[in-house]
């Protein structure tokens, strides 16, 4: 059994009768020692549907699922208290600005310190002891002297590497980075990626990376899910989904991306932009965009399918060929299941 | 004097060992501490050509950029653009200076004031330097270079708000042009951007150069954008120059440790392209108290004693400018 | 068919789509602002007093200073020996209270606008040139303005009437001058935290000048703190002018001013309540009512605060 399972969560906001659906029926799983890496364009859902499985939606956002279950119980039906008790320990998340979700008023071992007593308990020694393996742990140099530091005296990295301290302090299961290292330069960005991997394959943890960047997620993750305008659009292993993607998107994004363009003058774009909150399509969300799109990509919205082991939401998936196959006549019109 | 007329033979905008430093207060009974946001940078921008300043934060890439647009006075060192040096210029010199160079900046939403029209925000620049034209030619003139950048005449009446953010970076970048500069700097124009826009702003931002002849200084930290669009590169650490050259040359064999991390960091989407290599340990250091001899040293893999006591000087290898003083046994 | 179902080949992909239409931003404001119940209830008064205000000579049934002999110290029109005339009865001198109570609005509110436009517009000139231009300039404004805030602020207002003299006008000036701090902290506030915006070095790289920063580019987006400081203020202002005018430093009689009415009442508190009653009850609600809207005010105007 996975361990976090996650079927058909939907999101919305806004009122009842014009609901915007900032996630739509996105379903994932994660296993213990698994990377998954979600990626999508700002707007895209993949930073509310991890707040979601983490409980921090709320009102007006109201969240809705088949079935939400972290290692076989159920954290929607669960009373707060306990959903508290184990997004606190067994579910952790790190945000992509690592200034803010530190404390200013605190010292770093102040903060840690604190984590530790609500979830672990133990004498102050024992706490003491644990910060400062955990400190070790997250590759902090000197970590005696930066324990008594105030996180304004630490640079974007090593604060970032204090969050993640923070986050493995009570030994989770499913780590949840949230574009953990948008805001920090290349470099720092391969040490804290590094990092993070490290602590997944040593604890065995299921990780969670969200990110915009598709080359990051690419090295580090072993599936991958996009997604975009709220909704999966395609899901598979990281060796092949970017090798051959089977949506027409995916494709997209690979080609846009500079790295894809060597040699030519010109990038290959995709037209207009993510749709927002007042603009969504009728029929699939990215006919308007689409190169392939015909008559009943605009008519009617695709539902989630296997297409040759890879989930794809799109009428016309990619063949190897990167060329859109079950284009036949009759199923142009409209009769596509 | 006139910043428009180009002599041949020489370049169209050249900085001689800029130098910006900033005093810092260290609070009270404490002398000011000096930053040397930017150490003595040379370069030379020919027309319709792109320059990129490469480096990460702190690096004085976005400095340069301040200096070059004459948002801030260089505390040394001089600018000259067709060979003529940029001082202290006269109302007059400052409007021919500002036809001649303008700027793109990173965020979208910051960079344009939100409780003006977009009509407004682009007639600003021709009010304030083009005097000659009357209110009407001012307004063709503003739709001509909305229509340039792919907007839609309808937006003259818009607020910022309602656009998203590669809009609103057209906006920018049709501000930027309505004057018809020489020079464009650009800094970080589509780190804020998504994938896909980026890539409809980056080949605008070509388009345009074809089109209008300008030339960028394409500020940026994200190295595939500027293997793309650059003909020339400049790498940058702690204020100053680590290796110069051009973009093909660099990206196929880096010379400067400082480089090589830099390409070896960034991740890669196809395996083939992927370096292996050891990630570069520590961080950069403070630019209040930069380390002795090469800025880069503790941090590099091959610092002798050398690196850690004498500071290198950029010195032409291979036909490029690398400060290091391993370069010819790494290479 | 064929023409139909081959995927066709992208289009030129080089213009901007636009994004759907959110709504405008004054139109989001007023949502936020209707939401808000108190400030909604505040906004009515509001304009109900201002229609007193504005049509006091028409709607008034007595002469505000019109003596009536006959008639001193009538009670309330409900009360035993109540003259139907006067409803809400007559003051010591056989004035109509009512019709002073709605010429006292008009005064009420002019007091207020006027105050808070004075201060306002010398406020936000001090404060955006402390703003802007930062230095000395802005350590001497500053400063000024600290000391006038470590006065009392009513005692500062009596000192300044009586250095200026008793009387409405003087008392108003008077309040400007100890209202001025708060808009020229304000100002400053605001005008430090946009200057360091990237539209500001736009401008200034497409050479605006000083003048042209401050006042066409930076002030327009200062003014959501400003609106809803100048309609706290209206309020201040009000119970200001009221405050002087009890203690006989503002509005002189016989203005039928709400303070001076108070004022003129206090020998009568014991033995006719409605004289000192009515007016304080008009000052009470009229402040409450700006107060109400300015709090709602904020609310709207503030992004943080919305959803």
């Amino acid at each position: 059994m996975a361990l976090l399972e996650v079927k058909n969560l939907t999101v919305e906001f806004g009122s009842e009768d014009k609901p915007f659906r900032a996630v739509d029926s996105v379903s994932y799983s994660v296993d213990r020692g698994e990377v998954l890496g979600i990626v999508g364009e700002s707007g895209s859902g993949k930073s509310v549907s991890s707040l979601a499985v983490m409980g921090l939606i709320d009102f007006p956002g109201r969240v809705t699922a088949d079935a939400l279950t972290f290692d076989g119980q159920d954290l929607l039906g669960m009373p707060a208290k306990r959903r508290r008790e184990i997004t606190g320990k067994d579910i952790a998340m790190i945000f992509q600005d690592p200034m803010s979700a530190l404390n200013p008023c605190f010292t770093v071992e102040a903060q840690i310190m604190e984590a530790l007593k609500v979830h672990e308990g133990g004498t102050k020694k024992q706490r003491r002891e644990r910060t400062l393996e955990l400190l070790n742990q997250v590759g902090i140099p000197d970590p005696k002297s930066r324990m008594t530091a105030y996180p304004h005296q630490l640079s974007g990295g090593m604060s970032q590497r204090i969050v993640i301290a923070m986050a493995i302090a009570c030994k989770p299961r499913l780590l949840i980075a949230d574009e953990p290292t948008t805001a920090l330069d290349v470099t720092i960005q391969a040490q804290i990626i590094d990092l993070l991997l490290k602590l997944q394959e040593d604890s065995d943890m299921g990780l969670i990376l969200i990110t915009h960047d598709l080359a990051l997620v690419s090295e580090a993750a072993n599936r991958i899910q996009v997604m975009y305008a709220g909704q999966l659009f395609e899901s598979g292993p990281a060796d092949s989904i970017f090798a051959a993607p089977r949506h027409p998107y995916t494709q997209a994004l690979l080609e846009a991306l500079p790295e894809r363009s060597e040699g030519h003058d010109r990038l290959r774009t995709i037209p207009g932009v993510v749709p927002g909150q007042y603009d969504r399509p009728t029929g699939c969300l990215l006919a308007p965009r689409c190169r392939y799109a015909n008559e009943s990509c605009i008519t009617a919205r695709p539902e989630v399918r296997d297409f040759n082991g890879r989930d794809v939401r799109c009428f016309y998936p990619l063949n190897d060929q990167g060329q859109p196959t079950g284009l036949t006549a009759d199923m142009a019109t409209g009769e596509n299941v | 004097m006139s910043f428009l007329e180009t002599k041949p033979g020489v370049p169209l905008l050249e900085s001689d060992n800029l130098v910006r430093h900033y005093d810092v207060n260290r609070g009270f009974g404490k002398p000011n501490a000096t930053v040397k946001a930017l150490d003595g940078v040379s370069f030379t921008l020919e027309a319709q050509k792109t320059l990129a300043v490469v480096g990460e934060s702190g690096c004085g890439k976005s400095t340069l950029g301040r200096q070059l647009t004459l948002i801030e006075q260089p505390s040394a060192g001089e600018l000259k653009i067709n060979g003529n040096t940029v001082g202290n210029l006269s109302d007059k010199e400052a409007k021919l200076f500002r036809r001649t160079v303008q700027m793109i900046f990173q965020n979208p939403y910051g960079s344009l004031n939100p409780r003006k029209k977009v009509g407004q925000i682009l007639a600003e620049p021709v009010l304030l330097n083009m005097d000659q034209l009357g209110r009407k030619e001012r307004e063709e003139r503003v739709r001509e270079t909305m229509a340039k950048v792919g907007l839609r005449p309808e937006f003259y009446q818009r607020y910022p708000h309602m656009f998203s953010g590669g809009q609103r970076q057209r906006i920018a970048i049709a501000r930027a042009l309505i004057l018809e500069p020489k020079v464009i700097v650009a800094d970080e124009p589509v780190s804020a951007l998504d994938v896909s826009v980026q890539a409809q702003v980056l080949n605008l931002m070509m388009d345009l150069q074809e089109e209008m002849n300008v030339a960028y200084v394409f500020i940026s930290h994200d190295l595939s954008v500027v293997r793309h669009i650059a003909d020339d590169v400049m790498v940058m650490y702690l204020g100053r120059v680590a290796e110069k050259g051009p973009t093909e040359e660099i990206f196929a064999k880096p010379l400067h440790p400082y480089t090589r991390a830099l390409l070896a960091s960034a991740p890669k989407i196809d395996p083939a392209h992927r370096v292996k290599a050891e990630p570069l340990t520590g961080e950069l250091p403070s630019p209040i108290n930069p380390p002795s001899g090469c800025a880069f040293h503790k941090r590099c893999p091959f610092a002798t004693e050398e690196c850690a006591k004498v500071r290198p000087e950029l010195r032409t290898f291979e036909g490029r400018e690398v400060a290091c003083h391993r370069v010819e046994e790494i290479a | 068919m064929s023409e139909n179902t081959t995927p066709s080949a992208a289009p030129a992909a080089n213009v901007a789509e636009p994004i759907g239409a959110p709504p405008s931003p004054l139109r989001e404001t007023w949502d936020y602002f209707r939401k808000n119940r108190g400030a909604y209830v505040g906004l009515m008064v509001i304009a109900f007093i201002l229609f007193l205000a504005l049509t006091a000579q028409w709607i008034a049934p007595f002469d505000p200073i019109a003596q009536d002999r006959t008639a001193f110290l009538k009670p309330p029109v409900w009360m035993e020996g109540g003259d139907p005339r006067y409803l809400l009865g007559t003051d010591a001198v056989g004035r109509d209270i009512l019709s002073r109570l709605i010429h006292g609005a008009q005064l009420s509110v002019s007091i207020g606008v006027f105050v808070v436009i004075l201060s306002m517009i010398s406020g936000i000139c001090l404060g955006m040139v402390a703003g802007y231009f930062r230095g000395w300039v802005e350590v001497c404004i500053m400063r000024l303005m600290d000391i006038m805030l470590a006065l009392p602020s009513l005692i500062m207002a009596l000192a300044i009437v009586a250095i200026l003299g008793p009387g409405l006008e003087n008392a108003m000036l008077a309040i400007a001058i100890v209202q001025l701090p708060h808009y020229v902290r304000l100002t400053r506030a605001s005008v430090v935290s946009e200057l360091n915006k990237e539209y500001v070095i736009a401008s200034q790289i497409a050479g605006a000048g000083h003048m042209r920063q401050m006042f066409v580019n930076i002030l327009p987006n200062c003014m959501a703190p400003l609106i809803v400081q100048g309609t706290l203020g209206i309020s201040s202002a009000i119970l200001d002018a009221a405050a002087l005018g009890f203690l006989g430093l503002g509005a002189q009689p016989p203005l039928p001013e709400w303070g001076t009415m108070l004022s003129e009442a206090r020998e009568f508190v014991g033995s006719a309540w409605w004289v000192i009653t009515f007016p304080g009850l008009c000052i009470l609600v009229t402040v409450l009512a700006f107060n109400l809207m300015g709090d709602g005010l904020r609310d709207a105007l503030d992004p943080k605060m919305k959803r």
